[in-house]
């Protein structure tokens, strides 16, 4: 069998003595979408913190494409096509939409400060191929027509789907979706589900967190993490009825 | 460009050809200082605007590029493009040692750990008499001699100043319209975000400390030629908050605002000076104003005034 993906083994972390994640171990396999759910608290945004970068875990490995990522900073594993959104949007307020999505071009193209400075036809025409790029995914992702205006005055909606556009335009591997349906419309999700499928059909493999178990039907596996352990995994139809996740959610 | 900004432009063009020769001396001798400033100041607009970064170091730096062209010039006898370079090479030199460890802290702690580096800058320049004059300062410094055309009257450096300022207003917009620029303004919008897209933060705002670094001690070289005396009174903490006035009364993320920036800085006290001694305190009360009043600076309160007369007229047909 093909090495998965992104591999977790035994990944443990605490906070100030608190233990968040107690050896946490599972596989993201190539072009799959996985999912994970649990409670508030549960440990979920911890992982992905651990995943990408933002936290380096107490206990335990994490394996992406064969390699450990060990002191990998973020930045790193931004290049090596690991790629993120958050909880709650993070655009670039004071940039407009098409200047979001060309900073996700940015790490796609080299420039020295100094051809930056002089404005060479180096310099120009990584510039050209940044914003030919963002141009094509904003009219992919339906955002042509809100191109120049700030990203401030956008919607929740939009604000995720600019912050997939940006992520998807920096051709990422593996996109991790922290919460995407959160502050979003029954038809926005609706939407946001539609991409999530489109986007892994085209080969970008998916790590969902979400509480929203009607989104998480687009994933094959779900993983459901409680104070930090797995307490079950499967598709979604065998984790709504596995009777310890009835009690967590349902308190059945 | 259409038309109309073509006539701006060139009227503007024709104001700043004949300005030294219609003024009198001494306000072509501030318009020096204003173009010197603009070359300072612009280094802390790209920091303040572009990163979110507030330097307090700036006369650090000016004080460097106007130690090494006196020194260069007066002591060792060089041509005078030595200095500049010399200057330019230590300041750069150090902004990049020093940023790399100051640079990891944020916000108010940054803006400490910059001032704390003019005031050793500041006490060194005074200790270091050996090589600085101290506050006898280093006098004589050769007037600029640009190939055989001695720059030796203010109309003349005026000339080479401004040509010497656009030139960095052009860098500083290149440097804003590439991809570093972009880069920048996303760091400045949400680190936590621009991080997970792959830019270094550190890497990047080190570069750009260096960039500012060399424009300030470019304005330093400008100036030791310009006053052919320089001592530790130029150099001082006071100075480097006036270079930081600069963006933050002119606005912080345009490039001529700059300039208006330098302009209220050299000027206003000038003409309040004229007052007698309320002139600080009516300064003072200018710079409240300005930052209370437009905290997008000069040029950003003008832009907003303008777009709110088009759209009233627009709306009443």
């Amino acid at each position: 069998m093909a090495d998965p993906l992104l591999a977790l083994r035994e990944v443990g972390h605490s906070f100030g003595g608190l233990s968040v994640l107690r050896s946490v171990t599972f596989d993201v396999p190539e072009g799959g979408i996985i999912g994970l759910i649990g409670p508030n608290g549960s440990g979920k945004t911890t992982l992905f913190n651990i995943v990408t970068g933002y936290i380096r875990p107490l206990a335990g490995t994490v394996t992406y494409r064969g390699a450990v990522l060990g002191r990998d900073t973020i930045q790193q594993r931004g290049l090596q096509g690991l790629v993120r959104t958050f909880q709650t949007p993070q655009v670039f307020e004071q940039m407009t939409v098409l200047e979001n999505v060309m900073v996700g071009c940015t790490k796609l193209t080299r420039t020295t400060m100094l051809q930056d400075l002089l404005r060479t036809p180096a310099a120009r025409g990584q510039m050209r191929e940044i914003r030919d790029r963002a141009e094509a995914a904003c009219e992919r992702f339906q955002l042509t027509a809100l191109r120049d205006l700030p990203a401030a005055s956008l919607t929740a909606g939009q604000r995720r789907i600019l912050e997939i556009a940006r992520a998807v335009a920096g051709e990422p591997h593996l996109l991790l979706l922290d919460e995407p349906s959160s502050g979003l419309n029954v038809q926005e999700i609706d939407g946001l589900r539609d991409w999530i499928v489109r986007l892994n059909e085209e080969g970008i493999t998916i790590l969902l967190v979400s509480h929203d178990m009607g989104l998480m039907t687009v994933a094959r596996t779900v993983h459901t993490l409680y104070f930090g352990e797995i307490i079950a995994s499967g598709d979604m139809a065998a984790i709504q009825r596995d009777p310890r996740v009835r009690e967590v959610y349902l308190g059945v | 460009m259409t038309p109309r900004s073509l006539l701006w432009l060139a009227i503007g063009l024709v104001v700043w050809a004949v300005l030294p020769f219609v003024v009198p001396r001494y306000i072509a001798d501030l318009l020096v200082f204003t173009g010197i400033y603009t070359v300072a100041g612009l280094g802390i607009g790209l920091l303040l605007g572009h990163c979110g970064i507030v330097n307090l170091a700036q006369a650090t730096f000016y004080g460097l590029g106007a130690y090494a062209s006196a020194y260069c010039t007066v002591m060792m006898g060089l041509p005078s493009i030595v200095g500049f370079f010399v200057g330019a090479a230590i300041s750069m030199t150090l902004a990049y040692v020093i940023g790399r460890p100051i640079l990891r802290l944020t916000g108010y702690f940054l803006a400490l750990g910059t001032l704390a580096l003019s005031a050793i800058a500041s006490a060194l320049f005074f200790e270091w008499d050996w090589l600085t004059g101290g506050t006898l300062g280093i006098g004589g410094i050769p007037k600029l001699d640009l190939f055989g055309f001695l720059l030796d009257r203010p109309s003349r450096y005026y000339f080479f100043v401004w040509i010497v300022a656009f030139a960095c207003m052009a860098v500083a917009r290149n440097l804003v319209d590439s991809r570093t620029g972009l880069m920048l303004r996303a760091m400045r919008d949400s680190s936590t975000a621009a991080a997970a897209l792959s830019i270094d933060l550190q890497a990047l705002r080190t570069k750009v400390f260096v960039v500012c670094a060399l424009f300030g001690s470019l304005a330093g070289s400008l100036f030791a030629h310009h006053a052919s005396f320089v001592s530790t009174q130029s150099f001082t903490v006071d100075r480097s908050i006036s270079f930081l006035l600069i963006p933050v009364i002119g606005g912080a993320t345009s490039i001529p605002g700059i300039v208006v920036g330098a302009l209220f800085v050299t000027f206003l006290p000038e003409l309040l000076s004229k007052l007698g001694d309320i002139h600080q305190i009516l300064f003072g009360l200018a710079l409240v104003s300005v930052v209370v009043l437009m905290p997008e600076g000069l040029v950003g309160a003008f832009g907003k005034l303008r777009a709110r007369l088009t759209k009233r007229s627009s709306g009443h047909g």
